[in-house]
């Protein structure tokens, strides 16, 4: 372990793997700030990891009514998939169940693209013949009638190529505690970065892990090198005194953006020193042979 | 470089076709060329050098000064630059234009913008009748683009409208918005007579409740509508500050015909 220090944290010489994705982002709109939250929210459940939640979706920030189209509270949510097809699926199976059917919400686009998705323009069938298509400032919305009004859903939204899914940093340290209070101040600051998202509960995950796995059709297995109770069992890469390690995963429309949001997580968990005892900030790769993107620590915290 | 400038000398003893003066048209032309254009519409020629007075070069912004009700078809089939009309303009000013943009300080004349596709037209006075109507052969009126008239419009506003948008800032005729298709008018003040007959689909808003009321609109009651705190805001950023609020009475219909239209009378 090569020895960068920020506070007395060392920040191995490593690197994280991350991969090629397609993103979106749209504005969920409400009557109030909370109602656009829970749209939100709900819109962004049970999307954590590709692997078996089909999508991995968060909230990227929320927007004063001075920001949005119609001039209401709204929420800004990132969605990433592998690719175009399933994030098409996605968009329109999450918006329909979770915005469509919110209270008072409305939904647009949030990104210019390269392509489109469909939005409004496969929605607009709940309204079984009574949706009406606006064409305003030369942006199409459907008007679809529901049950407290209108629900108002632009026709399309644009779809990046250029997003990147996987970027990560591995919280190493002394105490849960410790860990996970520096893992905390990390996803705050990353909130803070714009174009990004940490899909993970509260933006941290706690069972990073390996490809494959001893059993048949189990393709992805717990990470037993940072397992700490398994240290004196396995070949482990965890100095004999760490009792905890927390991962952040950080996907985005750029990988210039993921790189910026490391940047400020690395800074945030480092803040509080060694003293507070989170002891390593290190990353995850399968050997850089797997994704394009890599993210070398010491490149990004100089 | 000033905008080429067309000046009425006198007050013409013809209806004059303006439509070969576009900047699409004029832009590889000389003015020696510019000045030959056959403009007149009786077997007496009439060219451009004989009516107006031209000066400046820029072909990408005409201006015409001191114009009347008989310069017709100003701008009809713009593709692109700007036309500004220091004076009124005749019958089909920008009729069927595609692109572009056009300034009338004073009024126009019967169907301005008829089936136009795109670009913006901006009347300060009124408009005749037809204003983003159907031309004679076509199967719809105004297809897209802007149009915003200050003052009157005549009656037949919109009629056979498909898409667009238009704003009128006066009062309005008789059967505004008639066998409108889709699209969106807006009437900030008056109208007359059976406004939205023969309404298929699109939106009529009314700031001031019509007077007469079809019976074949059907009414929803008086709901809150989020379109139309996006119409307002997009009205807003291209300068028209006009205070829509989101509640509004829909009547649907014409019930005679589809009856997928709309009228929206602001609450």
């Amino acid at each position: 372990m090569a020895e960068l220090k920020i506070k007395g944290v060392t920040i191995v010489e490593t690197f994280a793997e991350a991969f090629p994705m397609v993103g979106t982002r749209i504005v969920i709109t409400a009557p109030s700030l909370e109602w656009a939250l829970i749209s939100a929210r709900t819109m962004t459940g049970f999307a954590t990891s590709v692997i078996a939640c089909g999508a991995e979706a968060g909230i990227e920030r929320t927007l004063s009514p001075d920001e949005t189209l119609d001039g209401r509270p709204g929420v800004a949510v990132l969605l990433f998939t592998m690719d175009a097809d399933k994030l098409q699926r996605q968009l329109r199976n999450r918006v329909g169940q979770c915005v469509l059917t919110s209270p008072g919400s409305a939904c647009f686009a949030g990104l210019e693209g390269e392509k489109k998705l469909k939005l409004g323009a496969s929605l607009r069938f709940f309204g079984d013949g009574w949706q009406m298509s606006k064409l305003v400032g030369g942006r199409r919305f459907w008007r679809i009638p529901v049950m407290d009004g209108e629900f108002v859903c632009e026709a399309t939204t644009g779809l990046t190529k250029k997003a990147v899914g996987g970027g990560n940093l591995l919280v190493l340290g002394k105490s849960h505690g410790a860990v996970l209070a520096a893992s905390e101040r990390a996803v705050k600051a990353i909130a803070e970065v714009p174009d990004v998202i940490t899909p993970f509960p509260g933006g941290i995950v706690r069972s990073g892990s390996k490809v494959g796995s001893k059993y048949k059709g189990q393709i992805a297995s717990t990470n037993d090198a940072y397992c700490p109770t398994l240290k004196g069992a396995v070949n482990t890469e965890l100095p004999l005194d760490v009792e905890a390690v927390l991962e952040i995963v950080i996907d985005g429309l750029t990988k210039e953006s993921i790189a910026k949001a490391m940047r400020a997580g690395i800074h945030a968990v480092a803040e509080g020193g060694a003293e507070q005892g989170v002891t390593h900030i290190t990353a995850g790769n399968y050997g850089g042979n797997l994704g394009p993107h890599h993210f070398h620590l010491k490149e990004i915290v100089a | 470089m000033s905008a080429l400038t067309f000046e009425l000398k006198a007050k013409p003893d013809q209806r004059l076709d303006l439509s070969p003066l576009t900047p699409a048209r004029l832009k590889d032309l000389k003015s020696k060329d510019i000045e030959a254009l056959p403009i007149g519409t009786t077997r007496v020629t009439l060219t451009v050098g004989d009516a107006f007075k031209v000066k400046g070069k820029d072909v990408s912004e005409l201006r015409f000064a001191g114009t009347d009700g008989r310069c017709d078809k100003i701008g009809a089939g713009l593709t692109e630059g700007a036309i500004v009309v220091e004076g009124d303009a005749g019958a089909y000013l920008g009729a069927a234009m595609k692109g572009g943009k056009i300034e009338v300080k004073g009024n126009a004349g019967v169907l301005a913008g008829a089936s136009m596709t795109g670009g913006s037209i901006a009347i300060s006075g009124d408009a005749g009748e037809r204003a983003g109507g159907i031309l004679v052969g076509e199967t719809m009126g105004m297809k897209g683009g802007v149009l915003a008239i200050g003052g009157n419009a005549g009656p037949l506003i919109g009629e056979r409208m498909r898409r667009g948008f238009v704003i009128i800032g006066g009062d309005a005729g008789d059967y505004a918005g008639g066998r409108m298709i889709a699209g969106t008018i807006l009437f900030k003040r008056r109208v007359g007579r059976f406004a939205g007959y023969g309404l298929r689909r699109g939106s009529l808003v009314f700031v001031e409740e019509p007077k007469d009321l079809l019976p074949t609109f059907g009414d929803c009651g008086v709901l809150e509508f989020d379109y139309l705190r996006l119409l307002e805001r997009w009205l807003r950023e291209t300068g028209k500050h006009i205070n829509l609020g989101a509640r509004a009475r829909r009547l649907m219909g014409d019930m005679a015909v589809l009856g997928k239209g709309e009228m929206l009378i602001l609450a």
